[in-house]
């Protein structure tokens, strides 16, 4: 089975913070990472690998930096890693990173399955998936957290509102996957190595004949507004003391309230 | 600040937490108090010194070796000195001044995040903290397991971690403190102001009277030590204090040096057919490599624990499987200014991993955060897991406890001493686990009786390696401290002369024999 995943560079830190001048995320000169839902669909992929055989190709779009952490996806065991980069692809919502990866996908076909994380952590759209398998005109299913190989199928079970889903996709096919597909695998020293030793195939707008009304900002139909730092709501305010202490401290607090 | 009387409490039912540590040894107490600044703890000790009251300094209670368990009399309890008082700045270093009941787990995220608690923050406190916001990231490198342990427990237990391999202990961090006597007098010291004369010292305190007396004569183990107080001829009186476990002085603030964080972190697990192989690892790593941190040992006992508890599922469900990977592990983590020095540390480590019998294509590397974290969980995860293992036993026979090994011996004797630990624990058909810092030539061995018998001669079997290890020139206990469940071992390891000498010098400074009673060494003794 030949399998594409789709991985994002996202910051590293947990606690993102926006500036409070401009409202745009405060880059602090930590190191990035793969987006984490995607490192979950890197390991789905390495395990139907080792399965079914075939092939693991990692892709994204990004700035030229991204190819650390792709070459980080060699390490964990992905055989080959693809880069869309160009400033003509800079500032596209997901409809135009849809786009941008759809050529990608393109370039690396034939593929039976691509795996997509179910959202992006500095993003949280959750849109990039099905907009690819629109545009690639593939069946796909949202929210996976198991995958079971059939004959030229697969049967996944997703997680819904009303309970568990259990599909079979006809394949080629995309499925966007949560956690429960498993942490990534650690890269080995010898893994690390041949990462870094690895190329990156670097593909521009032009090498993917992209249409440029269809790429980065003028492929993006979606308008910012206005980006905005949520008030805090109220203070917290620690107590202690002995329990009696503590218990008259919560008594005098509802009394102000009240 | 209260007043002493009313900041002291009977010892009734809802403080019974606190006649207990991570030991897992329980003591006695008749009062408790929590005090919140200096002078709170030295008005409380002026009105316990004239009854002789005993009294048990406890931080976190996060120890293993009982010295914050009371032993009757009065709890001490500096959990509430929670504050990180200030901050200096000097040629560049940044220095932090804490309380002792700050934890380290709260104080990491304060110094990583740039963000304190600044009420009562003088101007050159505040100055300091804006050269922080523009200075390279800092940290505190002292990084025990248990990160929820309190500044002053550390300074007490001298304590370590595996990062104590590239930075040595807390001693070498610790840049000044404060502390009260058992009679309410307090002193400050500074590192590099007040020396011993010789085996003469004498401490100046803040009313103007003075602590004189003799350092015992007496040669501490070369190798990494946590076993009684640190000793030395004209040695720097800071030093007698860390370390002390709650014996001499109850420390009020302690003042540590920060360090620029390496660039780069890594980890990386290797695995290897034997503990042999692990070994000679090990002695090719310390010679030849300049830029590790931490060297880190896991034996084929602790990884069948760690593929048990894995296999249970709950939250260790995400550990890695080191199941068929060998028979032993080490973690060597590396420090680098840039990422072409790390991967010029893992073709090290990968020759020299090669070269002892080990794979490389079969290791785990740990760049990210999160794969940090992993690697990170899986070695926490080891004592952890003993502890729960042990806690199933314990429901059918109560009296078992875990019976953990902290001892270390000098460089050249790491072959020997596990020889001697594989030989008398095959003797004694015990089942063990053993893991730790064998980068400092420091393995908590760890017996995991199952009945009393089994119990009462891994005991035995400890006072024996207790003798051994003394005859390699090695410590007793090298980072948990000693406490009151090592104190024999102390005796064995110094010598009755010289634990004489050390009651001598607790008498200097605590003459009614009121702090830590029972940590070290007993009074009886002496007299």
């Amino acid at each position: 089975m030949n399998i594409i995943v789709c991985v994002k560079q996202v910051p590293s830190s947990n606690e993102v913070r926006l500036d409070p001048v401009t409202n745009t995320i405060v880059r602090d000169g930590r190191a990035a990472v793969i987006n984490p839902f995607d490192s979950h669909a890197l390991e789905a992929a390495l395990c139907l690998r080792e399965r079914l055989g075939g092939t693991v190709s990692v892709l994204s779009m990004g700035i030229p930096a991204c190819s650390a952490m792709l070459r980080d996806c060699i390490a964990r065991g992905a055989d080959r890693a693809m880069l869309m980069t160009d400033r003509a692809f800079a500032g596209a919502d997901t409809l135009a990173t849809s786009y941008a990866l759809s050529l990608g996908a393109k370039k690396l076909a034939p593929f039976d399955l691509i795996l997509c994380g179910r959202m992006a952590v500095d993003g949280d759209t959750a849109q990039i998936g099905p907009e690819l398998a629109e545009r690639l005109d593939i069946p796909h299913v949202t929210d996976v957290f198991d995958i079971e190989p059939g004959q030229d199928c697969l049967f996944v079970r997703r997680e819904t509102d009303d309970g568990v889903e259990r599909l079979r996709v006809p394949l080629p096919a995309l499925l966007t996957v949560t956690r429960e597909l498993g942490n990534p695998r650690l890269p080995s020293i010898t893994g690390v190595l041949h990462g870094e030793q690895s190329e990156v195939t670097v593909l521009s707008a032009q090498d993917a004949n992209a249409d440029p009304d269809q790429c980065g900002l003028s492929g993006s139909p979606t308008q910012v507004t206005r980006t905005f730092v949520p008030q805090g709501r109220g203070q917290a305010r620690s107590i202690d003391g002995t329990a009696a202490e503590q218990a008259a401290a919560i008594a005098d607090i509802i009394g102000e309230v009240l | 600040m209260g007043t002493a009387p009313a900041l002291i409490h009977p010892m009734t039912a809802e403080f019974a937490d606190y006649l207990r540590d991570e030991s897992r040894t329980t003591g006695t107490a008749d009062t408790i108090s929590f005090p919140r600044s200096e002078a709170d703890v030295a008005g409380i000790l002026r009105s316990l010194h004239p009854a002789g009251m005993p009294v048990t300094v406890q931080g976190a209670r996060t120890g293993l070796a009982a010295a914050a368990v009371p032993d009757g009399g009065h709890v001490l309890n500096l959990s509430r000195m929670d504050r990180v008082l200030s901050l200096r700045e000097q040629d560049g270093h940044f220095f932090v001044t804490a309380q002792p009941g700050v934890v380290l787990l709260n104080l990491r995220k304060m110094i990583a995040s740039r963000r304190f608690e600044t009420a009562g923050w003088d101007e050159q406190s505040l100055a300091a903290l804006e050269a922080l916001k523009d200075a390279p990231e800092q940290f505190f490198p002292t990084d025990p397991t248990e990160t929820t342990a309190s500044i002053g427990g550390m300074t007490a237990c001298n304590a370590s971690g595996a990062r104590s391999y590239l930075y040595g202990p807390m001693r070498r961090h610790v840049t000044a403190l404060r502390g009260v006597l058992a009679d309410g007098r307090v002193f400050s010291l500074r590192r590099g102001q007040c020396f011993a004369d010789g085996l003469r010292f004498r401490l100046p305190l803040a009313d103007g009277s003075f602590v004189e007396g003799s350092l015992p004569d007496y040669h501490m183990p070369q190798c990494k030590n946590a076993s009684g107080y640190f000793i030395a001829p004209g040695m720097d009186l800071l030093d007698l204090l860390i370390g002390s476990d709650g014996t001499l002085a109850v420390v009020t603030a302690v003042e540590l040096a920060l360090m620029p964080l390496p660039n780069v972190i890594w980890g990386a697990t290797c695995f290897f057919p034997s503990e042999q192989s692990a070994a000679q690892f090990t002695e090719k790593v310390r010679a030849d490599m300049k830029n590790i941190a931490a060297l880190e040992y896991f034996d084929a006992r602790a990884m069948d624990i760690l593929r048990e508890q894995r296999a249970a599922g709950g939250v260790f469900a995400r550990l890695p499987d080191p199941g068929g990977m060998g028979a032993a592990a080490i973690y060597a983590e590396l420090h680098c200014a840039s990422e072409a020095e790390a991967l010029d540390g893992l073709r090290t480590l990968a020759a020299l991993s090669t070269a002892a019998g080990g794979d490389p294509g079969r290791s785990w590397v740990a760049r990210t955060e999160l794969d940090r974290e992993t690697l990170t969980f899986f070695r926490h995860a080891v004592p952890e897991s003993v502890n729960s293992l042990i806690d199933k036993r314990r429901q059918t026979v109560p009296g078992i406890t875990k019976l953990g090994s902290d001892m270390s011996v000098p460089d050249g004797r790491l072959l020997d001493v596990m020889e001697l630990y594989r030989q008398t624990l095959a003797e004694g058909g015990f089942e063990y686990a053993t893991w730790g810092h064998i980068g400092d030539n420091h393995l908590h061995v760890n017996i995991l009786p199952r009945d009393m018998a089994e119990h009462a001669r891994g005991k035995e079997l400890f006072l024996r390696w207790a003798r051994e290890v003394t005859a390699m020139g090695g410590a007793v206990s090298a980072e948990h401290g000693v406490g009151k469940l090592k104190a024999p071992f102390l005796t064995v390891m110094a010598g009755e002369a010289a634990v004489d000498g050390m009651r001598r010098l607790k008498r200097a400074f605590d003459p009614l024999w009121q702090l830590g009673r029972g940590n070290l060494f007993s009074e009886e003794d002496g007299k």
